[in-house]
């Protein structure tokens, strides 16, 4: 658990001070004034500062894991969220009954979710950079073998009818699957066009 | 519902004490009005409104597990 102490004129003052230099918002932390600012009879001999110690309480995994563990509560879905942080990324994976709620159509909700997630996480911790990814019962994984037959079928079918084809509108992780999946393809090459969020995959004869 | 949109909205705010729901039930529908700070507005709706889109779609699915149709409208 980090932890900094810092002090100022006031302790609302040091308060502020050590919050930004931690990058964390005040409901995410516990603060301990270690001494009260006192004045001096002259303005300026004797005066003391204040001094306050404040410690992060939640990190961002486990922020995420309680505010997920909320939102399943406040749904009555019973189910678990585990949470695991690498470099880039923060995965958040949520299981159990009625969780296909939380997927929506075609990954719907499930994207909604992890825009939220995203917001949230940046507006409680300054300077947080890492993306978050949100998955119920593996269904991005499901999508991405999906994703990757279709773009196999549909490759095949524009280079028998030589026309282009527009895919539906999806994500950019979505469409990055699909160039991924048709890079090396011999007869077809992938673009998008469109804008978000309603960018599309467009698979043209090569 | 209710407790679901105000933890969603603290989350998002500067001032989360200032997050308020009220919940006016409908014959058919429920209707959330969320009410923030003044200057929260901005973070609860977003720029397009695509945070105000992800509430409503989070909480939409929400009440299609409780067989509801909910409403959400963000007041001043």
């Amino acid at each position: 658990m980090r932890i900094v102490e810092e002090s100022g004129k006031t302790v609302d003052e040091a308060i502020m001070k050590a919050l930004s230099s931690l990058g964390v918002k005040r409901e995410n932390t516990v603060i301990k004034v270690l001494s009260e600012p006192a004045q001096g009879i002259l303005s300026f001999i004797g005066n003391k500062n204040a001094r306050v110690s404040v410690q992060v309480r939640l990190e961002p995994a486990q922020y995420m894991e309680e505010f997920f563990n909320k939102v399943l509560d406040y749904m009555n879905i019973k189910g678990s969220v585990a949470v695991t942080e690498d470099q880039e990324k923060l995965n958040i994976n949520i299981e159990g009954k009625k969780s296909a709620l939380l997927i929506g159509r075609r990954g719907k909700t499930l994207n909604e979710l992890q825009y939220l997630a995203n917001a949230v996480l940046r507006r409680q911790f300054l300077g947080w950079r890492k993306m978050v990814i949100v998955d119920v019962e593996g269904y991005r994984i499901r999508r991405e073998n999906t994703l990757k037959q279709l773009a196999a079928s549909i490759a095949k079918k524009v280079s028998l009818a030589g026309r282009e084809q527009v895919l539906e509108p999806m994500t950019p992780q979505e469409r990055r699957i699909i160039h991924m999946a048709l890079q090396d393809h011999q007869d077809v090459v992938t673009y998008s066009k469109g804008e978000e969020p309603y960018r599309k995959v467009v698979i043209s004869p090569r | 519902m209710k407790q679901l949109l105000e933890h969603i909205a603290r989350a998002l705010v500067d001032h989360p004490d200032q997050v308020e729901v009220r919940q006016i039930n409908g014959e058919r529908s429920i209707l959330l009005e969320l009410k923030v700070a003044p200057e929260d507005m901005g973070k609860v709706i977003g720029k397009q409104g695509r945070i105000a889109k992800s509430i409503r779609t989070v909480i939409s699915a929400a009440a299609m597990g409780a067989n509801k149709r909910v409403m959400v409208e963000i007041v001043q």
